[in-house]
């Protein structure tokens, strides 16, 4: 029998870069303090790819993703001061867009943005409506990836935050729970069924 | 092959991307999945979805992160501590020019009895009536252009 393609690879460790990134992470914390203007400039154009996709992936609206991406940056300005640097600034960023995207969704009701609270509490499966879809997918390239995609939109908004974080954003477990302000263990019962959501979807498309 | 391995295999595949593995279960899924074709290529197919999901790509808008920008350094002026002091200082200048509009009676009667009293010259009393009235102006004006330098600078340092 052939060696499987397939090699093992260990879940994402940010405790091992940890001690590597307190200096960092402290310098950041005093120049949000100091609402160092260029230091902010820099953070913007580092995150903007990841932040407004996050933004985008939760909300499926490009222009409140927009709205909501600027005012991340203006909490980001006008809070620096909370940010202590013991945690990586990703994760705070990522938790002060969450909390923007309830806010918005409690203001409006958002089409894509399921319950992000208690997936158990709600039909899970239940995909966006069609117009929400056709808006992601005009945004992300169709050269590639495009069934995962597609799965993705099928799939429920709370599924797709944790999938998103864990495997492309490679937060790890605690700052996840951190991000979303749940329990560890709520994260990863999320991922482990957002992953077999998403094979499902992809199952499905693919049939 | 026992159907329960396969089940195990699964959990473990899921597990190790989850949480990692502890090195025997790891050997174990390895052992595993190099004798188990399909669960072989489950695995596979796990691990390509996965790296489709890290390289979803997303066109941010092109000047989103400008826009951004600039609106912060706008807000940042906004609420900056020299715009904040000025607020109060127009309050409180505003409030002593209020204050000596209404005391100007009563501060011409002291300098008339000052007059009375001492013997002080009428024009330097006239005189004295127009410093109370000007310096106080004069005082809140060097304020003003002092923290409009202070504004000035920290714009041009932003």
């Amino acid at each position: 029998m052939s060696a499987p393609a397939f090699t093992l690879t260990a879940a994402p460790q940010p405790l091992l870069f940890a001690a590597f990134m307190t200096d960092d992470t402290q310098a950041l914390a005093t120049g949000l303090r100091q609402r160092d203007p260029d230091l902010l400039d820099r953070l913007i154009e580092q995150y903007q790819q990841r932040l407004y996709r996050y933004l985008l992936f939760l909300t499926g609206n490009p222009a409140l993703a927009e709205d909501l991406f600027q005012e991340t940056w203006i909490r980001v300005l006008e809070r620096g001061s909370q940010y202590n640097g013991k945690s990586k600034f990703e994760s705070w960023l990522f938790a002060i867009a969450r909390n923007l995207v309830i806010d918005a969704s409690r203001r409006k009701k958002i089409s894509s943005l399921e319950e992000l609270g208690d997936p158990e509490s709600n039909t899970p499966y239940d995909p966006p409506d069609e117009r929400t879809a056709s808006i992601l997918q005009m945004l992300v390239s169709r050269e590639n990836e495009q069934t995962v995609q597609l799965s993705l939109l099928k799939i429920p908004a709370y599924y797709r935050e944790v999938l998103l974080l864990r495997f492309s954003e490679e937060l790890g477990l605690e700052e996840i729970a951190g991000v979303m302000a749940t329990p560890v263990s709520t994260v990863k019962s999320r991922l482990y069924r957002g992953l077999a959501a998403l094979k499902t979807a992809m199952t499905e498309g693919a049939e | 092959m026992n159907e329960n391995l396969h089940e195990r295999a699964h959990q473990l595949l899921a597990e190790s991307l989850v949480e990692g593995l502890r090195p025997a279960y790891e050997s174990w899924l390895r052992e595993h999945l190099a004798a188990c074709p399909s669960c072989s290529q489950e695995a596979v197919a796990t691990q390509n979805v996965l790296q489709a999901l890290r390289a979803v790509p997303v066109s941010v808008p092109r000047d989103l992160a400008a826009r951004t920008q600039l609106r912060l350094r706008l807000r940042a002026q906004e609420s900056s501590p020299a715009a904040t002091g000025s607020f109060w200082l127009w309050t409180v200048t505003a409030a002593s020019w209020l204050l000596g509009v209404f005391s100007a009676p009563l501060v011409w009667r002291g300098f008339a009895w000052l007059g009375a009293n001492f013997g002080v010259p009428k024009l330097a009393l006239e005189f004295g009536f127009v410093l109370w009235w000007t310096v106080p102006p004069l005082l809140a004006a060097g304020i003003i252009l002092h923290q409009k330098a202070l504004t000035a600078e920290w714009s041009n340092k932003n």
